[in-house]
């Protein structure tokens, strides 16, 4: 049972959200009866995605997801008990490469405010006001892997970008090359190289979460 | 609701165990963690980046304070939150028709699982039970998990080509340069955003 698989980690952590309404001044939201859960699945639902979203300048995040857990599903059957859970759940669920202290100090600034609107609606988190405080809540709400499974690799997330960039570039100069002289070859190599800076691993590479591959 | 980030699609499901099974459940993945040719089908699968399952006590709910009302439930519960590529229905027909014992040994104990042959109830069972992602994030939306291994491999590959060609004569170097070509193939591919998915398959 690990949260780990090499240098991967797998964060699930379930963060009980207040039960009941708002306290906001907003009237329009008392006038609707606005709850915490609805108020919490507004903002997620709103946060800016892919370069924008606030786990693209969180170190080292491979895949990162935020969602409600409402309820749980009752099978249905004269056999089975029905239960019902008596608060809503924010589930925060990461993949990423390191250490989890360092990568929640990383969350929290680089996104304090961010992530301050999302978890504010959660029980007790009224007492987290600096990063050290947030790493202390996640890990009280974090739950242990029973099983994980990484199909992919642990490297870190700029060596994987890198990666990718020269697996990109360098196969558009495969195709670009054929058919040129021994000379001619070598001398295009030595230029690609020289655009591609292999050894420099932050630049030139694509930046997380990157929806296009211009070259 | 964003269960999709580029090329990969964000699963969660949450499904009811009885707390003592929930016992042979987890040595049931102990068993797999400790030989793990039985995870080699979902290495052949090859569209995942990452998996987990968790089992969640029926006393483990996290509780943080008087003011939060305990959870009291007859269930344990395991939750299983997958990121893979391509959409929901090749993804299950993937997993049932590529590893069916390896799904039966994860859900064996779990309450309503129907068995991941025939695939109708197995489709049913996960629809059911899933819960939509609000808020999904990739570091690389472009590519897929194959793509990230393979580009590993291949820059890895380059760098040491790199370090040994450049002084060669141009008619050695151009053989080399085949030579490295020949051994990447492979690896080599360029890459694209990923197909728009029907809302069906969301």
């Amino acid at each position: 049972m690990a949260n780990t698989s090499g240098n991967a980690y797998g964060l699930t952590a379930l963060c009980p959200i207040i039960n009941g309404h708002t306290n906001d001044s907003n009237p329009l939201y008392k006038a609707a009866g606005e709850s915490h859960d609805k108020e919490v699945r507004r903002i997620l639902q709103a946060l800016p995605l892919n370069q924008e979203s606030p786990f693209a300048n969180t170190d080292n995040t491979y895949l990162a997801r935020l969602f409600i857990l409402n309820d749980v599903f009752f099978q249905q059957g004269n056999d089975f008990k029905r239960d019902q859970l008596k608060s809503k759940y924010l589930c925060f669920n990461s993949n990423f490469h390191g250490e989890l202290e360092p990568y929640l100090t990383s969350l929290w600034n680089n996104n304090e405010n961010q992530v301050r609107e999302i978890w504010q609606h959660c029980v007790a988190f009224e007492s987290v006001s600096n990063a050290n405080d947030f790493v202390r809540y996640i890990k009280s709400c974090q739950l242990t892997t029973t099983l994980f499974f990484n199909g992919s690799n642990d490297q870190p997330v700029a060596e994987q970008l890198k990666a990718l960039y020269v697996k990109q570039m360098f196969s558009e100069f495969v195709l670009t090359q054929q058919g040129k002289s021994a000379a001619e070859l070598k001398q295009a190599f030595k230029y690609f190289l020289q655009r591609v800076q292999l050894n420099d691993v932050k630049s030139p590479s694509w930046k997380p979460g990157q929806t296009e591959v211009a070259l | 609701m964003s269960n999709i980030a580029g090329k990969a699609y964000a699963m969660n499901v949450i499904t009811p165990i009885p707390w003592w099974k929930a016992i042979w459940q987890h040595a049931a993945f102990k068993f797999v963690v400790r030989f793990p040719s039985n995870l080699k089908g979902l290495i052949n699968l090859s569209l995942i980046h990452y998996a987990r399952w968790t089992i969640i006590g029926r006393n483990s709910f996290p509780h943080l304070a008087p003011s939060q009302p305990k959870e009291d439930l007859h269930y344990s519960y395991m939750m299983f939150e997958s990121n893979f590529n391509g959409s929901w229905d090749q993804y299950i027909d993937s997993f049932s028709f590529a590893i069916p014992e390896g799904l039966d040994l994860f859900w064996r104990f779990n309450i309503g699982y129907p068995k991941s042959i025939p695939l109708h109830g197995f489709y049913n069972y996960i629809r059911f039970n899933q819960i939509e992602t609000d808020h999904f994030y990739n570091a690389y939306p472009c590519a897929s998990s194959n793509d990230v291994k393979s580009a590993t491999h291949l820059y890895d590959n380059l760098k040491d080509f790199t370090e040994t060609s450049l002084e060669l004569s141009d008619e050695d170097f151009e053989q080399a340069y085949n030579a490295l070509l020949l051994d990447n193939q492979q690896y080599l591919g360029c890459m694209e955003a990923g197909p728009s998915l029907s809302l069906k398959e969301y």
